[in-house]
């Protein structure tokens, strides 16, 4: 039995199917609550009709997909066409593996992390190599899908993905530096014990949960940097063609995305499942995480309905000026510090 | 007004008269066109309003019938008031374009080569505006009649 | 003279070592305006060339007019600016005015002034909200902008429909005067749709100008220069944008303008951001001649004429007649050549001057140089109304 509890396939059972379950109703659910949000920031009421408060309007969305005809264009690219859709959700619910929900002090008085699929040694560098391959599916589908306007779409999120990516990594790098760890759960064990990174490292940790937080949006197409999709540029960007279930896995992926984009940054920069004086039992940890990264997700989707979008020259130079620069000062800020700390 | 329809009887005494002038705008010969519209957009006539073609069929079977092309320029400031002036072509005939001097001429005479079927002679790109490029005839012609068929709309 | 793109630049021999490609903009694209299609030659994503093909919404509306009397075009004539509907009748009915030397009363005057400026009021919510919309996404900040600005406009058609009984086509407009009385209460909703706007205009500017973002996309972009704009018979808040200080309501009075001093909002920009400021400042101006007028409106009739009995009441006599006034969007005119003897009460031939065809046919000087994600922006900031090109 005890064998079995420590098989990394029965625990990625164990643990895989509800996250996968748990993360594709947040998905959902986020679909529902943007709405509702929208709706009240605009003064209007958004879905409220199907189930309490239209709460079974993702269903109802769902199943009106499904009975969607599939279509794929005559001249496209099929198998690109058809394995493009599945790609992000399957990139993002592996990201999503190596983030711990929760933890406890243990009887030494060390923080352990738990609730995880898999313990990485380098977490950290999974889930950005996986943040890094995003960019294939959206260059998959603009390419496959034989049309002008999702070319377009693709060549913009391709040049989008991969320049953000860097300030994205360095902004993670300080994290790493900080704690001289590359597991995630090492990371959030850091913190609890020496402070969460936001303020631990005055300013600087601040400033790189910021660039962190903003390269992410980047990462998941949010406004204000959601050029690949620029509904009124482009239509809709590299979805344009397709119909039904496979559009809406785009979609579904974009709003996980965005969900475990808001659980890094939490996870990275704000102790994760960690609240000061009110962890004394591992069965909080998943409230305060769900807390802070709700708190986060709700502010990614007030500056999507308030925000206008960048132009894409722009956008990069926003990225190439100010963040690759600025991402590479806060690294090496944060290294001064962690050998001035080590030096007292 | 006045003032400027001496200055232009002085400068066209040909087809100008300052003294009786024709409340629907001076009738100007085709091969006069571009000047006269160069000696008001000097005299600060500088927006273009419109181009408006008409067309009048011929009274016998002799004749190919005309084709009437009005143009309104203004003066942007105050105390503006439109001048307009026309020209009168047999159907055969073409007119001069406007359109180096007023880029706005532009559509404005492809939309009246569409719709009233003149001819602007020189004019860079003369296809049709509003409708199909396959359709047949011009809508405004007075012989075209409100129902005429057309191929149906792909 | 600055030098200016090519409108017919020759594509074949452009350059054999580029990559064009054609990029087809509509008839089927959210942010047309309607349905138009502009070609746009792309080198990378930098547009050499557009070619802009409206049409799609030509309903042949000038041979229609010459089948109809006088009196049965205003109608018609709602439907061209849909945006602006109050403002069409009332260009025909000034056309009509004017050549047939009717003196309208000073009533019917007032009325139409206070009418032409909330339709001014509300065509500018609908351009802020749908510019918004372009640079902003349908799912975003615009659409939350666009959202605000139609509640406004709703305001504004609520206070139309209580005068005219309906909410888009009024057909409240006729030769001599109005048709429809002033009800009671009447000028208390216009009061206060005043002073709603009064208030919800500065949020709007918090919320666009207050933003980077909007001024980065706008500011420099599109750029038509003031010789450019007159040639082109740009006119309206686009030419005035263009430093040009020209407005109808000054230039040639019509309505009861005479009488009020109309302050001319001009920018000296040119550019996405300058036609944005123009309208923003007319919002300011239109409200303050409504609420100069409005408490002022004389007792009289409304009409000078007889109530129509008969659709052959109107002649217009032999001639050429051209007349304009300013609408939301420019100057629209309207060209009357009159039936052939003095007793015709059919027009020999109409044509409506619509500014937003002047508007587009900017487009192929404003768009070179620039990438797709400006087209929007430029395309909307000229506020063309398709209905109205095409007509």
């Amino acid at each position: 039995m005890s064998e079995l509890l420590v098989n990394p396939w029965f625990l990625g059972f164990a643990y895989g199917f509800p996250l996968i379950t748990v993360l594709m109703t947040v998905g959902g659910l986020a679909t529902w609550f943007e709405r509702r949000f929208a709706g009240r920031m605009q003064n209007r009421v958004g879905p409220s009709f199907v189930g309490p408060f239209g709460i079974l309007q993702v269903l109802a969305d769902g199943i009106k997909m499904m009975q969607k005809e599939d279509i794929v264009p005559r001249d496209a690219d099929k198998f690109l066409f058809n394995l493009a859709p599945i790609l992000p959700v399957f990139l993002v619910l592996a990201s999503a593996a190596t983030i711990p929900f929760t933890g406890y002090w243990d009887d030494t008085g060390q923080w352990q992390s738990w609730l995880m699929v898999a313990d990485l040694d380098i977490g950290i560098l999974w889930v950005l190599a996986l943040a890094g391959l995003m960019v294939f599916p959206i260059w998959m589908a603009g390419w496959a899908s034989n049309n002008k306007y999702t070319l377009l779409a693709g060549m913009r999120g391709v040049a989008q993905g991969v320049s953000y990516e860097i300030p994205l990594v360095m902004a993670a790098l300080v994290p790493v530096v900080a704690t001289g760890t590359l597991s995630l759960s090492g990371i959030v064990a850091w913190q609890a014990e020496n402070g969460w990174l936001v303020w631990r490292f005055p300013i600087v940790g601040a400033l790189a949960f910021i660039l962190f937080f903003l390269s992410s949006l980047a990462e998941a197409n949010r406004i204000p940097f959601d050029i690949p999709e620029a509904e009124s540029e482009l239509i809709g960007g590299v979805i344009v063609e397709y119909t039904g279930l496979k559009g809406g896995m785009f979609l579904m992926a974009e709003y996980m995305h965005t969900a475990v984009a808001a659980a890094l940054a939490v996870t990275l920069f704000l102790g994760g499942s960690h609240m000061p004086g009110l962890s004394f039992h591992w069965a909080l940890g998943p409230i305060w995480f769900v807390l802070k990264s709700g708190a986060l997700f709700v502010l990614i989707y007030w500056i999507r309905w308030s925000w206008f979008r960048f132009r894409a020259d722009q956008l990069m130079e926003l990225c190439w000026v100010l963040f690759v620069p600025g991402s590479l000062i806060l690294v090496m800020l944060t290294a001064v510090q962690v050998w001035v700390e080590t030096l007292l | 007004m006045n003032e400027l329809l001496s200055a232009l009887a002085a400068a066209f005494p040909d087809f100008i008269d300052a003294e009786t002038p024709d409340p629907s705008g001076p009738m100007v010969p085709a091969s006069q066109h571009i000047a006269f519209a160069t000696f008001l957009k000097e005299r600060g006539f500088t927006r273009d309003v419109t181009v408006v073609g008409s067309h009048w069929p011929a009274a016998d079977e002799d004749s190919v019938g005309e084709y009437e092309v009005g143009t309104v320029l203004r003066q942007p400031q105050p105390g503006s008031f439109p001048f307009m002036w026309r020209v009168r072509i047999a159907m055969t005939d073409t007119v001069p374009t406007l359109f180096p001097l007023f880029a706005g001429a532009d559509l404005q005479e492809r939309e009246q080569f569409d719709l009233v079927g003149v001819q602007f002679g020189d004019h860079p790109d003369l296809r049709r505006l509003m409708l199909p490029e396959d359709w047949e005839g011009h809508p405004l012609h007075k012989d075209y009649a409100i129902d005429t068929p057309h191929a149906p709309w792909r | 003279m600055t030098t200016r793109p090519n409108p017919h630049l020759d594509i074949d021999n452009y350059d054999a070592d580029a990559d064009l490609m054609a990029l087809n903009m509509g008839p089927q694209h959210p942010s047309t305006h309607g349905v138009m299609r502009i070609k746009l030659f792309l080198d990378g994503e930098v547009i050499i060339k557009a070619v802009p093909y409206p049409g799609y919404l030509h309903r042949g509306v000038e041979k229609l007019c010459e089948k109809l009397t006088f009196v049965q075009i205003f109608p018609i004539v709602d439907k061209h600016d849909y945006v602006a509907p109050m403002t069409n009748e009332q260009a025909m009915a000034v056309a009509f005015e004017r050549t047939l030397g009717i003196e309208v009363p000073r009533r019917a005057r007032y009325l139409r002034t206070i009418l032409a400026e909330l339709t001014r009021i509300s065509s500018h919510l609908l351009w802020l909200g749908t510019f918004t919309l372009d640079i902003g996404g349908t799912i975003g900040g615009g659409a939350s902008m666009m959202m605000y600005t139609f509640r406004e406009r709703e305001l504004i058609l609520d206070c139309f429909e209580m005068l005219t009984g309906s909410r888009f086509h009024y057909n409240t407009h006729c030769v001599g005067g109005n048709r429809h009385e002033i009800p009671d209460g009447w000028v208390a909703v216009v009061k206060s749709i005043v002073a709603t706007m009064k208030l919800r205009v500065p949020e709007y500017e918090q919320l666009c100008t207050g933003n980077e973002i909007f001024n980065m996309r706008s500011q420099g972009v599109g750029v038509i220069s003031r010789d450019l704009a007159l040639e082109l018979g740009l006119s309206g808040p686009n030419l005035r944008a263009s430093g040009v200080d020209h407005d109808l309501r000054r230039d040639q009075p019509f309505h009861a303008y005479d009488e009020v001093d109309v302050q001319v909002a001009v920018a000296q920009g040119g550019d996405c951001f300058a036609r944005y400021q123009v309208r923003i400042a007319e919002f300011y101006e239109s409200i303050r001649i409504v609420e100069s007028l409005i408490d002022n409106i004389p007792e009289g009739p409304l009409s000078s004429q007889r109530p129509v009995k008969s659709t052959l009441a109107v002649k217009v006599k032999t001639g050429c007649h051209y007349h304009g006034i300013e609408t939301p969007r420019g100057e629209l005119g309207t060209y009357i050549i009159g039936g052939g003897d003095n007793k015709s009460a059919s027009p020999y031939r109409l044509k409506i001057v619509p500014p937003s065809l002047h508007a587009m046919s900017a487009l192929p000087y404003a768009l070179v140089g620039h990438t797709v994600s400006d087209v929007v922006a430029i395309l909307g900031s000229l506020d063309p109304i398709m209905g109205e090109v095409d007509r």
